[in-house]
Parts: C-alpha cells; sequence; structure tokens
C-alpha cells in the first residue's frame, strides 16, 4: 500500500491550497513523492488523486510528460549524462559510456548493489560547462572520464 | 453585433463570438478538427487558419474573436499553403489504412483531405508505432496510431460527462490518449467520443466493422429511450438498423445523447419483432395477416361490448406511442366503444422522477406526458387498483393492451401479461416479440405495430415539448400503426394505397460477402 510520510501529506495540502488551482500542486507532490521514494511508483497516481482531489487521468498527464521524474526505480546516485549539444560534442556521450562500462550497468539500468544508475539524457542547462552530469540534484561539470569517477567514489560508489 | 467580411461576404456575429462560429453562421466551410461547438477551444489542431486584414500572421478562427470590420478570407494562396503543410503534419504518423478504418467515409482526415490536401507526401522518416486495437471501455477502441490527438474526447469527459478518465499521456511523437489503470471509459455517455472523434481513433464496439458507412442511409428521428426525448439520426439499409446516432438540438439534448439510447435500434429490427398477426394462446397459436388478425379481434371486441355492456372491456396504454396515436386509440375507445375503462402502465412508477444531470431520465417512456394529456383530455382516469379488483373479480372480459416496444424498459412485463391474461380475451398491440406472451392461456390476439422509426408523429418530452418525426424506413412491412390498427378494430377499412412497401424481410448486405471475426 502506498503512502506518504505525515509531513509528504501535509506538504501535499499545503501546495493544494497555495495556488489559483489545484492543478498547480501536481508537479511539486510528484517530486515529493520522489524525493522520499526515490522514484515514482504507478500507485502513487491514485494516491495522489485522492489525497488531492485531481482526477487520475490529469495526474497521470503531468507524470508521463515529464521526463524528470523516475518511472522505474533508480539506484541511490541517479547519474544523468547530458548527451545534448554542447556535452555531446565535449564527450558527453563517450563519458555516459564510459560510466556505463565501468559500472556494468546499461544506460538508465540500476547496478546490481542498487548504488548507482546511469542515464543518458537531454540537455540540463550547463551547456558553457560541457561535458556535465548530475547527481541527484548536484551539477558536477567541466568532466573528462577520470574527473567523474573519482567524483563518484568520493560520493561513495 | 460586430459585422464583419468572410471570403467577400458581409456576417454579423454576436458579440464574443469567434471567426469560426461566424463562418459557421455564414455556412462557409472551413478546415478544423480540434474545435466542437459543444466543447471549449483547444486550438490544437492549427488547421482552422485565416488571414485578417491588417494582421501579419495567420490567426486561427477557432481562438480569435471577430472585432467590428474585421476582412476575413481563408481562401487566399498562403491560407490554402498553410492548411495543406498543417495536414501534412497530421499524417506524419496517421496509418493511413483507411480501406480498413472503420471510419472510412466519414472521417475528417479524408473529407478535409480531399480540400486540402498535398497529396504528394515528403515524409519520409518510419511512422511511430503506437497501440492498436486498445481496450478503452466496455464500448469504446482505440486505435492510438490513427489519432490526432485533437482532445475532443478528452474535453469531451472532462467538461460534458465530467467524469474524466480520458487523458493525453507521454509526450511529442509518442502521445497517446488512454485511461488510468483501474479507471476505463465508462460512463453512460462514452461513445460520444466515437461520435466527436474526427478520424478512426475511437471507434464503437457495437458498430465497428458491422457495416460500411457508405451504404447506410439516415433518417431524422427522436429518440424513444427516456422521457427526454433527444433528436436523433438513425442509420439504417435493407436488412434494417444499425446504429443511433445523436443529432444538434440545442434546446433538448445539445449535441449528445446517452449510450442507453443508442441501443433503441436493437428492438426494432427483424430479429426482435413480431413479424405477423396472431391469434390462439398457450401452444396454438395461428399466424395470420395483421389485417386479418386485426380484424378479427375487432370483431370479437365489438361483440363482448354489445353483449356484456362497455364495462366489460378495458384498455392499458403504455407512454410509447404518439399522440396522434393516443387520440384515435382514446376516441375509439371512450367514443365508440363508451368504456371509460382506460389504464396507464407505469413501467418503473419509483424511478419516474430520476434524472442524471445530464440528459438520462429514469421515466424510459418517450411519451408519458402525451398519453397523460391524452387521457386528461378524455377525461378518464382508472386507477391501477381498480383494473387489478377487476381482472381478479373476473368482470373484465377484454382487454386491449397498447404494450411496449421497447420491452426492455419494462421489468415487471412477464407479472403484467400473466395478470392482464386472466381476462377472458386480450387483444395485445405490440412491436416486439415476447416469450411470455407466448404461453398465456386465455384466448389471444397479438398485433404487430410499427416501431418509432417506422411512422410519423409527435412525443411530448419531460418537459412538454412536443416533437415531431417522419418515418424513416419501413422494416416489418405488415405491422401497422396503433390508428390504423384502431382503425381495424372499428371495422373499418385502411387505405392501403397509404401502406409503406416494405423491405420484404432479410437480405444480405450485397456489399458485404465476407466478414471475419472481429
Amino acid at each position: 500500500m502506498f503512502s506518504l510520510s505525515p509531513e509528504g501529506v501535509e506538504f501535499v495540502k499545503k501546495e493544494c491550497s497555495r495556488y489559483e488551482t489545484k492543478h498547480s500542486a501536481i508537479i511539486p507532490s510528484l517530486y515529493r513523492v520522489q524525493k522520499e521514494k526515490g522514484w515514482v511508483p504507478p500507485e502513487a497516481v491514485p494516491y495522489l488523486s485522492e489525497l488531492t482531489g485531481l482526477p487520475e487521468s490529469h495526474i497521470n498527464e503531468v507524470l508521463s510528460f515529464y521526463t524528470m521524474f523516475n518511472k522505474k526505480p533508480v539506484g541511490k546516485l541517479h547519474v544523468q549524462v547530458c548527451a545534448n549539444i554542447s556535452c555531446a560534442m565535449n564527450g558527453g556521450r563517450e563519458l555516459a559510456e564510459h560510466l556505463c562500462k565501468h559500472f556494468g550497468v546499461k544506460d538508465g539500468e540500476i547496478s546490481k548493489d542498487g548504488k548507482i544508475t546511469v542515464s543518458k539524457v537531454e540537455c540540463l542547462g550547463s551547456c558553457g560547462t560541457a561535458p556535465m552530469m548530475q547527481v541527484n540534484d548536484q551539477f558536477i561539470e567541466n568532466l573528462t572520464p577520470e574527473l567523474a569517477l573519482r567524483k563518484l567514489k568520493e560520493m561513495g560508489v | 453585433m460586430p459585422k464583419c467580411k468572410i471570403n467577400g461576404q458581409e456576417v454579423e456575429v454576436a458579440a464574443g463570438s469567434t471567426i469560426i462560429q461566424a463562418y459557421k453562421a455564414a455556412g462557409i466551410d472551413i478546415c478544423h478538427y480540434c474545435w466542437h461547438p459543444g466543447l471549449s477551444v483547444a486550438g490544437v489542431c492549427r488547421l482552422c487558419m485565416v488571414q485578417i486584414e491588417g494582421m501579419p500572421k495567420l490567426q486561427i478562427a477557432c481562438n480569435t474573436e471577430v472585432k467590428e470590420g474585421m476582412v476575413i478570407n481563408n481562401t487566399s494562396e498562403v491560407v490554402k499553403d498553410t492548411v495543406k503543410w498543417g495536414l501534412d503534419f497530421h499524417l506524419i504518423n496517421h496509418p493511413l489504412d483507411c480501406p480498413i478504418c472503420d471510419q472510412a467515409g466519414e472521417c475528417g482526415l479524408q473529407d478535409q483531405y480531399m480540400q486540402f490536401g498535398k497529396y504528394d507526401p515528403e515524409m519520409a522518416e518510419a511512422k511511430v508505432k503506437k497501440h492498436k486495437v486498445v481496450d478503452l471501455g466496455p464500448t469504446v477502441v482505440l486505435d492510438a496510431e490513427r489519432c490526432i490527438l485533437c482532445s475532443r474526447c478528452v474535453r469531451f469527459t472532462e467538461e460534458v460527462s465530467k467524469t474524466n478518465e480520458l487523458g493525453i499521456f507521454n509526450r511529442g511523437d509518442r502521445s497517446e490518449i488512454g485511461t488510468v489503470e483501474g479507471k476505463p471509459l465508462d460512463n453512460n455517455y462514452s461513445l460520444n467520443t466515437v461520435d466527436i472523434c474526427p478520424v478512426g481513433a475511437l471507434t464503437s464496439r457495437d458498430f465497428r466493422f458491422r457495416q460500411r458507412v457508405w451504404y447506410l442511409k439516415e433518417a431524422d428521428s427522436v429518440c424513444p429511450g427516456c422521457s427526454t426525448g433527444c433528436s436523433v439520426k438513425v442509420h439504417y439499409n435493407e436488412e434494417g438498423l444499425w446504429r443511433v446516432k445523436p443529432r444538434e438540438n440545442k434546446e433538448v439534448n445539445g449535441y449528445w445523447m446517452c449510450d442507453t439510447g443508442r441501443d433503441t435500434y436493437k428492438f426494432v429490427n427483424l430479429k426482435a419483432r413480431l413479424l405477423s398477426g396472431r391469434i390462439g394462446k398457450r401452444d396454438q397459436w395461428q399466424e395470420i395477416s395483421a389485417e386479418d388478425a386485426t380484424r378479427s379481434a375487432g370483431l370479437k371486441l365489438r361483440e363482448t361490448v354489445q353483449k356484456h355492456g362497455p364495462d366489460s372491456v378495458a384498455l392499458v396504454v403504455t407512454g410509447q406511442y404518439t399522440n396522434e396515436e393516443y387520440k384515435d386509440l382514446l376516441k375509439f375507445f371512450t367514443g365508440e366503444l363508451k368504456s371509460k375503462n382506460v389504464y396507464h402502465w407505469l413501467n418503473n412508477p419509483e424511478k419516474m422522477k430520476d434524472f442524471d444531470g445530464l440528459l438520462f431520465r429514469g421515466d424510459r417512456n418517450p411519451n408519458t406526458m402525451g398519453l397523460s394529456a391524452a387521457l386528461a383530455a378524455h377525461g378518464v382516469s382508472s386507477k391501477w387498483e381498480t383494473l387489478q379488483s377487476q381482472l381478479s373479480g373476473r368482470k373484465l372480459k377484454m382487454v386491449v393492451v397498447a404494450g411496449p416496444e421497447n420491452q426492455a424498459t419494462f421489468p415487471d412485463m412477464k407479472e403484467k401479461i400473466q395478470m392482464l391474461s386472466q381476462a377472458d380475451g386480450l387483444i395485445w398491440l405490440t412491436a416486439g416479440l415476447n416469450a411470455d406472451l407466448n404461453q398465456v392461456g386465455s384466448e389471444t390476439w397479438q398485433v404487430p405495430l410499427k416501431a418509432y422509426v417506422e411512422k410519423a408523429g409527435s412525443f411530448t418530452n419531460f418537459e412538454g415539448r412536443v416533437q415531431p418525426f417522419k418515418a424513416g424506413t419501413t422494416i416489418v412491412p405488415q405491422a401497422l400503426t396503433l390508428s390504423e390498427a384502431v382503425e381495424l378494430l372499428a371495422g373499418r377499412d385502411l387505405n392501403w394505397a397509404l401502406r409503406p412497401k416494405g423491405l420484404g424481410g432479410p437480405k444480405t448486405n450485397y456489399a458485404v460477402t465476407q466478414r471475419g471475426t472481429l
């Protein structure tokens, strides 16, 4: 049975009354689910629908539209490597492949020890410091494959 | 009241009208998909482009208000070119499987393409694969590849049925219409989404692959499913009726009708109908023509009145006939037979006042109001209990029943047949076959009547609105209208020249020789 923490429930309810329409609370609520669970499981949709009073279809529309919501479980560290134009020109794709090979995972797959997920993503808005990756909520920029690995090791992989 | 010029024609519209409404009011063609008069404006299909003098760019007609003195056109080369390319973008991921598509013949894409299409696609990329034959609910099937994401169906469930089952999920060229798991498209208005779908993405489970629409003819009618009386059109061919669709009528049903009402074609077709007159009782039936059966019943009825007086006969009427028929029937019964024993058979008295807030009403008769008015006009108001006591007291020799044609709405059918057959003779006027009626023990005359699409007349709906309708097609050639049956019961002759030539029974559809399984 899916449920948020009491603070999470409190947060969602507050968001609902914060904006002109309740629909504006969908993204913060889904973020809250992701923060607590690491990903947004499908059961979160009926749960939030009941909590906010919004139709399930509307919540699912938002959830399925945005790629920033993980629809599958991710590792403790979610490494998103930018492979959009500036990063790609500076070796972003190769960086992603290097990390995948090093940790023995495929793109978007969770590692066996559950510690890491590496996924290739589109622009993260840090083109000036390409190539870069985002580990959970943190940007790590101006990368080389070696630097990326060292940073990840520091973070405990 | 702003005035504007549309394609050179002066048009005056109500303040606040959009350009597309002005086009519709002026009766000028404009290409569009996502706009629907009964739904909010979405502005997603970008096909209703118009050129407005003084504006540098083209505007969408559905979301631009008409202002005084606007000069608008959708015939310039710029507009034509834009629409042409817009259509081509809609077709990028469309499978173009018209030959096997159920919508072919009444498809928005086909229609618009004939007029505005590019005819020379330049798309070289492979089409995006999406879900086919998606089970959206008990009535609707989705083909996501055919969908052009106009969002009409989504807006319908949001704004009209207010059930919010449908949504557009995923993003970009992977967007698809869908339902959330555990919440199928299951409401009493779901088939309207099929009507408003401009392409073959949403199809009706009941109708899909049954007929090619260009072989069907259309006739306007009024839905007999409940006392709302939605304006409908019925689609038929030589074999009978195939479907019922709503017809625009702002005063009654807007653009919609309920799914229950769409079933009203089923009891009209041959399989459910009484095809000729029948005389006899349990296990001893004799099939004769409708005319002879009615004449013989009339003879017996008039004889009974002569012998035992007018109180020895009774009339039981349901609210499923036209005002004109009630008039003739009551005139004969109260005027000629001089009997005051007239009873109104209510099918579900406890649900009569029910209403779902949109269209569907608990009173499942099209003309309860008309019958009540006719009964009042003839000053007959007999209580149902009196009938019961008269029957059990064996005071009634003959009962004439103008039975229901839509028998599904009469849950008490069996019980009432048993009750009424306590009389010595039973004259049952009805459109539909009934197995229980074939089991009665008293002398019975079954007379086949016409169903609503086979006759002209008028229904009075719940609010007293009299809605006339014309005869559409004939399915049972022998069947009589109630008025004709009354003439024969009274011993008079019919004007045979006015009788319709029937379809003469079932025929194979000449167009469909092979049919696979669904």
